[in-house]
Formats: structure tokens, sequence, C-alpha cells
């Protein structure tokens, strides 16, 4: 049982917490996709703000992240998952399927350029970031609900 | 008997001579070579094809407690838009909210935060203006119930609300602080959207930038003085951060209505942005 229970522990350093959750409902594994890839941001931002140093591993374990979270992300939108956990899907998700699948390929795709493009300084670091960053905006625009 | 229609009659006459549109007459406008490039600034800053449409061509409906205001063409088309308008005639509608015609606009149109800007700025954006495509499109009239719909009444409103000066007091060594103020409350016209307004539509200058009910419907429009539940917690670089990304101190995004102000603001120049933040952070800070 010790070993078990240590395997599952050492299992956890492996993988990265969101891919444990599958008990959770999508509502929830995309409630915290999201979550994940906010914190994210935050170094990254504050680089781009000059509030804190370049840090060129920081800022890649952050694009690592979003290129990760921007694989799963499209599947976690069911038919069924409409409403609950005070979800802050549109509904344009269901009824402009395509739309909203563009803009999750494209999340992926400015997300592994920027893996790719491994920026060594802030001007670079605003070069890959900047796309990203976008898209961000660009989906909750089209698919978020606004609320406040 | 007598003496109570001596009193109507005078008192007809005051309120028309009191609510006669007062306009500039030539001699007011400075010599000044107006300078599109600086126009088109002032359009970004305003932020004016939010509400006239990215072709300016107009025809947005606005519904107030009011009732509904159509948004006017304001391309250089001779019979629909403002092609047909003298230098004169745009800074009496800017600043003063009456028209070529000499009647009053309805501050739908924020002339009450326009009447701040400098004549220059505004001669600057009409240059930017005539730049644009005309668009033949005329948008269908305003609709507002009694006693709203009667113009000659916005002549008693601007008594009230249309104030040239400055609402916050900056200290004229603060620079920067005085060229936010002057984004903010001018052409920027913020506080149209981020103050209450009172039972007649005029901002409550007690509740300067306090946040107000969301008129495109549910929440609200947030508190953006250094509150606690304002700009409290936010430093200077993250309200410059945000109006140039898009991006809130947690890296949330910007959301509603505007968005399209972010993106506005973020084709200023950085310093502008700087600014707004200066005189954001150094504003009276209300509830």
């Amino acid at each position: 049982m010790f070993r078990f229970v240590m395997i599952l522990v050492a299992l956890c350093f492996v993988f990265p917490a969101t891919q444990l959750v599958a008990g959770d409902s999508p509502q929830e594994q995309r409630h915290e996709l999201m979550e994940d890839s906010k914190n994210a941001a935050k170094p990254v931002g504050g680089m781009l703000k000059g509030e804190k140093p370049f840090d060129a591993e920081l800022a890649m374990a952050s694009f690592r992240t979003w290129a990760e979270i921007a694989g799963q992300f499209g599947d976690l939108f069911p038919e069924g998952t409409e409403t609950g956990y005070d979800t802050e899907a549109k509904q344009e998700i269901w009824t402009d399927r395509a739309g909203f699948e563009a803009e999750v390929k494209k999340f992926a795709k400015v997300a592994n350029a920027a893996v790719a493009a491994n920026p060594q300084s802030l001007d670079e670091l605003k070069m890959a970031a900047g796309p990203v960053f976008k898209s961000c905006k660009s989906c909750h625009e089209g698919y978020r609900v606004e609320k406040e | 008997m007598r003496w109570l229609l001596t009193a109507l009659v005078l008192a007809g006459f005051i309120s028309w001579w009191l609510t006669e549109p007062g306009s500039l007459t030539a001699e007011a406008l400075p010599e000044h070579q107006p300078d599109a490039v600086n126009g088109e600034q002032v359009f970004n800053t305003g932020g004016c094809a939010s509400c006239h449409g990215a072709d300016l061509s107009g025809g947005l409906e606005m519904s107030s407690d009011f009732g509904t205001f159509v948004v006017p063409n304001i391309t250089p088309d001779v019979n629909a838009g403002i092609g047909g308008w003298s230098m004169l005639d745009f800074v009496n509608a800017m600043m003063l909210g009456v028209s070529p015609q000499g009647s009053h606009y309805y501050p739908a149109f924020p002339y009450t935060s326009y009447t701040r800007m400098r004549v220059q700025d505004v001669m600057d954006l009409k240059a930017f203006l005539d730049l644009a495509d005309p668009v033949e499109n005329t948008p269908g009239s305003h609709e507002l119930g009694f006693p709203w719909g009667i113009r000659r009444g916005i002549g008693l409103w601007k008594i009230r609300y249309l104030k040239q000066g400055p609402v916050v007091d900056v200290d004229p060594g603060k620079t920067l602080v005085a060229r936010g103020r002057y984004l903010v409350e001018g052409a920027g016209h913020c506080a149209e959207c981020h103050t209450p307004r009172d039972h007649f539509g005029g901002l409550d200058r007690a509740l300067w930038l306090a946040g107000a009910p969301n008129p495109d419907g549910e929440g609200r429009v947030p508190n953006i003085t250094p509150a606690e539940d304002g700009l409290g917690s936010w430093s200077e670089p993250d309200i410059a951060y945000y109006l140039e990304s898009g991006f809130l101190p947690d890296f949330d995004t910007v959301g509603g209505s505007m968005v399209e102000v972010q993106e506005n603001m973020a084709r200023l120049p950085a310093e502008d942005r700087k600014a707004i933040a200066a005189y954001l952070k150094s504003i009276p800070v209300r509830p």
C-alpha cells in the first residue's frame, strides 16, 4: 500500500495535475485549464510590463504550458456541457463550432510557435508572446460570456 | 388673473432666452493649420468608430431611459454625412453641442466631455475625418418620449451640465497627470460610462468615475477610482499595460464594450497610456 501511494505521489510530479483530474466534469476541467493558462501568463506579463527581469526558462515553461493546454482544450466542450459549474462558455461554442475550433487551433498554433521561437531577449519574448495573448483575447470575445 | 398671464408670458420669454443655442463665431477659431496625423490620435482617443461605426456611417441605436438615440453619419458625404460642414460648424457641434442649423444636440453625443478639448485638437480631428470615404447611408431619427423630444429644452440642461473646466484639480506641476486628465475628461470621455447619472441624465460629479449601471444590460461599468473595489490594487504600469494589451493584473482579458475602447487606447502613444494611468491613480477615491 505504501509503495502504491508513493508511486501515485511520484506520478503527480511527473504529470501535471491537470492530467489527473479525469474524474472531474468537462466544465471543471476546462475551468482548471483556463486558470492554469492565466497563471502561466503572469510571469510572462510581468516581464513584458517591466516588473520582472527577463527569464528565458520561466517564459518557456509558460509557453509549454500553453501548448499543452491548447492540445486538450478543444475536447472539453461536448454536447450537454453548455451549462453547469458556473461555466462562462458562450452558446456560440455549440452553435458556431467551426469558428470555435478555428480559435482553439489558432491558440495551439501560436503557442507551439512560441515554444519553437525560444526567445532569448525581452524583444524576442514580446514577438513570441504577443500572438498568444492576442489569441486569448479574440477567443474570449467570441466565445466567453462577459461576467461583470 | 392678468398678473398670472403676464407671469406666464414672462416665464416663456425667459426660458426661450435661456434655451437659446449659443454658438461660436468664426473669429473665435484660433489661427491653426489642421493636422490630420494628430487628428487620427484624437480620433482613437475618442473612439469615434465605436459608436459611429467602422465606416463612420452611423445607424447604431442606443436605448436609454429617455428613448432611443440613433447615431448619425459622420463621413464626408455631403447629404448623409458632415461633408458640407465648415470648421466652425464642426467646432460648435463638438464643443457646444450645437448643429450647423443652430439647434441643440442631445448629450448622447458626449460634447459635455469634448467641450474640455483644445480647439486645435478638435480642428485636427476634422482634418482626419475629412479623409474618410463618404458613405450615403442616412440613419433614422431619434425616438424620444415627452418631454425629451423637445430639443429646445436641452438649453436648460446645458446650463446645469455643460461645463468647460476640468473636473478634478491637478497640481499644474504634474504634467503627466494633467495630460491624463485632458485625455480622460476630454476626448476619451471615460466618465460618460464610468460615472453614474442623475434623473436628468447628467453626470453625478460627486461620484466621478466611481462606476455606474451598465447601459448595455447586466452588471456594472467598473469603478476606476483608486478605491478598493476599483483600481486600488492596480499599479500605474498595470493600468497602462491593460490599456495596451487588454490584460488585467490577474491576466484575465478585457470584456464587453471596453474591448473596443481598449483596442483604440492601444493605438495611442505609450506616454498617453501612462498619463491616463497616472491620472486615474491620482483622483479622489469614491466608493
